[in-house]
């Protein structure tokens, strides 16, 4: 085995998670949707508003019901075009930091009398496991992204077992 | 969800990268002493790194003479791969929902905050 890079297929290599939709909606609806506590509660969290701090360094509270609360960082609002946040999904009531957290990211663009929109999760590889379980210093290096993950993955997980 | 996570920091060094595509490669599964015979660091540094990726359960040793042998798991990389799937389509889903969201809200006076 060698390392390859991974392919595109399914918009899931270099370290990322990439999906996109086309809305027919203006690009200001649907950044509403995307920013605004009532509508955000509704189609990222259970229901109730989710309290929104709409500023670099401001806080979103998303409520995941019986999976917790999570305190998600904004990291930039460019409206109405582009918004970024740390999302801790795997640290339930932990403010999102570079440690813990992928970065969620929206692009929205004019897409003829509607809006393409993209989201991008990223940083899965250099997340940082739970120091209890972890006693090796430093997680500087994160240059084998995903790309090399997914690529071998795939190749281990289609290798029969020895 | 942290089990995955676990496998994804795992891999997210690069020698722990190399070994495991190392340990991959050889039929009969490697010593930490042959492993690091191919790289420049410490037989040492070598050890500390399986620990890091048997505890994440890509990789299983057992014992061969006075070293201990590793050989990969495919289950726990398979089940990452699904796991990143998965993820993905919950981020389908998401789409899914702002779209009919944002569709539904036909006035803009009526989209709140935004009148």
């Amino acid at each position: 085995l060698h390392i390859e890079p991974g392919n595109e297929e399914s918009g899931m290599s270099k370290d990322r998670i990439e999906r996109e939709i086309v809305i027919s909606a203006p690009v200001s609806r649907v950044w509403a949707v995307l920013t605004e506590p009532q509508h955000v509660g509704s189609w990222f969290g259970q229901g109730p508003a989710a309290e929104i701090d709409l500023r670099p360094g401001g806080i979103m509270r998303l409520d995941h019901g019986e999976h917790g609360q999570f305190p998600t960082l904004i990291v930039k609002v460019d409206a109405p075009n582009y918004f970024a946040y740390r999302w801790a999904s795997a640290y339930p009531g932990e403010v999102a930091t570079d440690g813990n957290s992928t970065l969620v990211e929206f692009f929205l663009a004019v897409e003829g009398e509607g809006t393409r929109l993209r989201v991008v999760e990223s940083g899965f590889a250099g997340l940082s496991i739970p120091a209890e379980r972890e006693s090796t210093a430093g997680y500087d290096s994160h240059s084998a992204g995903w790309t090399e993950v997914t690529g071998n993955i795939k190749r281990y997980a289609e290798k029969p077992a020895p | 969800v942290t089990t995955e996570l676990e496998v994804l920091a795992a891999l997210a060094d690069p020698t722990r990268w190399h070994l495991l595509d190392t340990i991959g490669s050889a039929r009969a599964g490697a010593t930490a002493t042959v492993l690091a015979a191919d790289l420049p660091v410490s037989r040492q540094a070598v050890v500390k790194h399986l620990g890091v990726l048997e505890r994440a359960g890509l990789i299983a040793g057992r014992r061969a003479g006075r070293e201990m042998r590793y050989s990969v798991r495919v289950e726990r990389l398979d089940a990452t791969a699904r796991w990143m799937t998965e993820a993905a389509r919950r981020w389908d889903q998401r789409l899914a929902a702002i779209k009919q969201l944002a569709e539904s809200l036909d006035e803009p006076g009526r989209a709140a905050g935004t009148g």
